[in-house]
């Protein structure tokens, strides 16, 4: 009967009916059926997500996805971001970029997160393919201006070029003129991460105005509050608007001409960039906020009443990124006002002081749990949380996707009891049964790894750090949440039991990030001799990590599963604990 | 080299500056102290670190970075974070690497919003000014801009051959024609961190400067 079935459809019936399958996920369950859709899958996939840049090789990708028509990479891992993996640690595009420049000659797209990208990376892109249109670095670093000129000459049909968070060399803001007046398909343009030298005004409105099907553009600091009126009344049409400075001498004139300009912008549903914000000119933005689902006011340092007046006229948001400036008073005008909300992040003005100089407490994060039945992810900085406000946040809100708290003195108790946060953070576990992301902060014993290893059954990415009391925390992570694909830990006593009896789970995982740890070089050596699938990198910027006794715990480990063996990339300070590389090295 | 079991660090009750040490429970796993990802341990890859500091037992070096510290001899305080996971220590300013977790890009331009608050003009100066470096682009390049005040013209200059501020200060001098006089009247070396910050070379060690700087500036005094 099978056999039957699987003659009477042609390849070509497969191949369309696949062609409706788009989820990277479904097109892995569809290649596994049998042979033959495994290859009808593999010809007709275009679009491929790599979670892991050293996990497989571009040439294993290439061999299994000839027709591939975007890619998406990651590279350095997430503490990358905090300073934690040294310069130089590896996550080089550019021998990505080599060989797709042979194998997929009609590549459209590359989305690229914490990858190191060359000029000579991009200038081989806007070389190699005709076709390209989508350009996202994010977090990246390693390139420059001239790349980018690269990019915008090279590139006849770019609809997306997105910066967003990339530490780009600012050589010359003349880049832009280098997109030729025949350039009319930008959609997307997010150049906010450039420095404030001088970006070529007249060359991005120029640009601006002859691209029809602009949705989307966020302008980087150099551009000054007068400059947003022309640019908006050249690009009405935008769904997404980032200024740049927003901050100019009070002008009755200039206030009427961006109000005006703001108010011709039928479609904005998203504003951000705010830098160096003037309150006085916020009132332009009116016109636009009763459709806003999308505000980004985390680098505007605007103080809570004028954040009130703001939000309270955004019935829709569903998106708020904002300073704790807002204090517990602006929470609260957030809860009764936008009853959409389903993101919300608020991010610390003064990470590294150790006075209070603003009032935000856990008050103002219950009082948006109680107000915004839709909310789903939530970053929150503070500096004071009770296992109180924690479960009652659980209780209003078990619809959590994402919860991450960072209380900003590690190894904070509960205020008011002096107790570890154990109890609170296990309510979010127990009560929120979607979670997916969660990172813990405050003190916190083994008992809050046995409730996350009881209840978060679809926990994918955990962010541990200064917490735990024994191996016995590590195990019930690694041992009870299924779902784990990430786990990044840091200053927590976490050794060799936990992590070898679970060796097998780390196969099962994306990645293992372990720093300040007490996990000993030669536990390591034992992990990566006997999961050959797995690179053990140890990192460490002092000396080789052999030249001390093998129970010495080691600076930063990172495991991550591979099927294409160590990598050749590493620099002096990382060490394979591959035995066969070993001998090579 | 034999490594002593000495003082357990964790559990010694030791303020190297008058902070409490926040002791929570630790293993500590053999005869190492969770010091070996050592505070002067970068150190010894730059070149140039004394030899004799290895034969000290670990808990040892910690009284002796503690001590040294002022001398300006050794790392900077950020160098704490790697070690001593049970000992949290805070400088007033950012004790920890990569705590709290901010995005370097968000602390950066935090930076320049929070300073210069209270006048719009300056910040948007500010803002100028500080973001002229850019990136340090090339993991593996050892040029970095320098600019001098005044002088609209950025020039590049190699770190690698340089070992001290006083080879760098030589070079600097010949590449903007600055007499010895001129310089020791009106210029003064600063640079700006990854952080953001500008600060004046001469207050930090050669190791730090080095470690941390992304471009560098010839400011009149």
């Amino acid at each position: 009967m099978q056999k039957k079935m699987a003659y009477s459809f042609p390849d070509e019936v497969l191949e369309h009916v696949f062609s409706f399958i788009q989820s990277v996920k479904d097109r892995n369950a569809v290649s596994t059926v049998c042979k033959s859709w495994y290859e009808i899958e593999r010809w007709c996939r275009r679009k491929v997500f790599i979670g892991n840049c050293y996990a497989v090789s571009p040439r294993m990708v290439i061999n299994r996805f000839p027709e591939v028509r975007s890619i998406e990479l990651k590279g350095k891992p997430h503490f990358a971001d905090f300073n934690l993996v040294p310069d130089g640690w590896g996550g080089y595009v550019l021998p990505w970029i080599v060989e797709m420049a042979g194998a997929y000659p009609w590549l459209e797209e590359i989305r690229l997160k914490r990858m190191v990208v060359t000029d000579e990376s991009l200038e081989l892109i806007a070389k190699s393919f005709k076709n390209f249109k989508v350009l996202v670095l994010f977090s990246c670093e390693g390139f420059s201006t001239d790349g980018l000129a690269a990019i915008a000459s090279g590139c006849k049909s770019l609809r997306e070029l997105d910066l967003r968070e990339s530490e780009v060399d600012d050589l010359s803001g003349h880049w832009l003129t280098h997109f030729p007046e025949t350039c009319t398909s930008l959609v997307s343009l997010n150049i906010s991460c450039l420095g404030s030298d001088e970006v070529s005004f007249s060359a991005l409105e120029r640009l601006v105005g002859r691209c029809p099907n602009l949705r989307s553009l966020r302008l980087n600091r150099a551009v000054t509050l007068d400059k947003i009126a022309n640019i908006l009344r050249s690009a009405p049409q935008l769904v997404d608007f980032g200024t740049g400075n927003y901050a100019a001498e009070l002008r009755p004139d200039v206030l009427s001409n961006l109000v005006g300009a703001f108010s011709s912008c039928k479609e904005l549903k998203s504003l951000s960039g705010f830098w160096d914000v003037v309150p006085a000119y916020l009132p332009a933005l009116y016109s636009v906020c009763s459709r806003l689902t999308s505000l980004n006011l985390s680098y505007a340092t605007i103080q809570s009443p004028e954040i009130i007046k703001l939000v309270s006229h955004c019935p829709s948001l569903q998106h708020l990124l904002v300073l704790d400036y807002i204090e517990d008073s602006g929470l609260e005008a957030l809860a009764s006002s936008c009853k959409d909300l389903q993101e919300l992040r608020v991010f610390p003005s003064d990470p590294f002081g150790a006075e209070l100089n603003v009032s935000l407490t856990e008050q103002g994060l219950v009082a948006v749990s109680l107000g915004c039945p839709k909310l789903q992810s939530v970053l929150y900085f503070c500096r004071r949380m009770t296992n109180a406000a924690l479960v009652t946040i659980a209780q209003n809100c078990p619809n959590f996707t994402r919860f991450r708290l960072c209380i900003i003195e590690p190894k904070t108790a509960d205020y008011l009891t002096l107790e570890p946060l154990d109890v609170g953070f296990g309510a979010i576990v127990e009560h929120c049964k979607d979670l997916k992301r969660l990172s813990l902060s405050g003190l916190l014993t083994d008992r809050v790894f046995e409730y996350i290893g009881t209840y978060a059954k679809k926990l994918e990415m955990l962010s541990v750090a200064f917490a735990g009391d024994s191996d016995l925390g590590l195990h019930h992570v690694l041992s009870g949440c299924e779902s784990l694909r990430k786990l990044e830990i840091r200053d927590c006593p976490f050794g060799d039991k936990a992590l070898l009896a679970n060796a097998a789970k780390l196969e099962t995982m994306r990645s293992l990030w372990m720093s300040s740890c007490t996990v000993s070089f030669g536990a390591c050596k034992l992990l990566g001799q006997k999961m050959p699938r797995l690179n053990v990198e140890v990192i460490d910027e002092a000396d080789p990590p052999d030249s001390r006794p093998e129970s010495c715990p080691v600076d930063k480990l990172y495991v991550y599963r591979s099927v294409s063996g160590p990598r050749f990339d590493m620099p002096p300070f990382v060490w394979t604990m591959d035995e066969e590389r070993k001998i090579l090295h | 080299m034999e490594l002593q079991l000495g003082l357990a660090l964790p559990t010694t009750p030791f303020s190297p500056f008058g902070y409490e040490l926040k002791q929570g429970p630790f293993h500590n796993n053999g005869s190492c102290s969770s010091s070996s990802s050592s505070s002067g341990g970068s150190n010894k890859r730059r070149g140039g670190f004394d030899e004799d500091t290895r034969v000290v037992p670990k808990t040892l070096r910690l009284l002796l970075w503690n001590t040294n510290q002022r001398n300006g001899e050794d790392d900077d305080p950020n160098d704490l974070d790697d070690h001593s996971s049970s000992a949290i220590l805070k400088n007033g300013g950012e004790g920890l690497v990569g705590w709290p977790p901010v995005k370097a890009w968000r602390k950066k331009l935090r930076r320049h919003v929070h300073n210069g608050r209270a006048n719009n003009n300056r910040m948007a100066a500010a803002a100028a000014g500080n973001n002229s470096c850019g990136g340090r682009a090339f993991s593996n390049s050892t040029y970095v801009k320098v600019k001098m005040e005044g002088n609209a013209i950025a020039r590049k200059i190699d770190l690698s051959v340089h070992r001290s501020f006083e080879s760098l200060t030589s070079t600097l001098k010949r590449m903007f024609d600055i007499s010895e006089e001129q310089w020791r009247k009106s210029f003064k070396l600063a640079y700006q961190d990854r952080e953001g910050d500008w600060l004046l070379a001469e207050d930090v060690p050669w190791r730090t400067f080095i470690r941390s700087l992304k471009c560098i500036k010839l400011v009149r005094s």
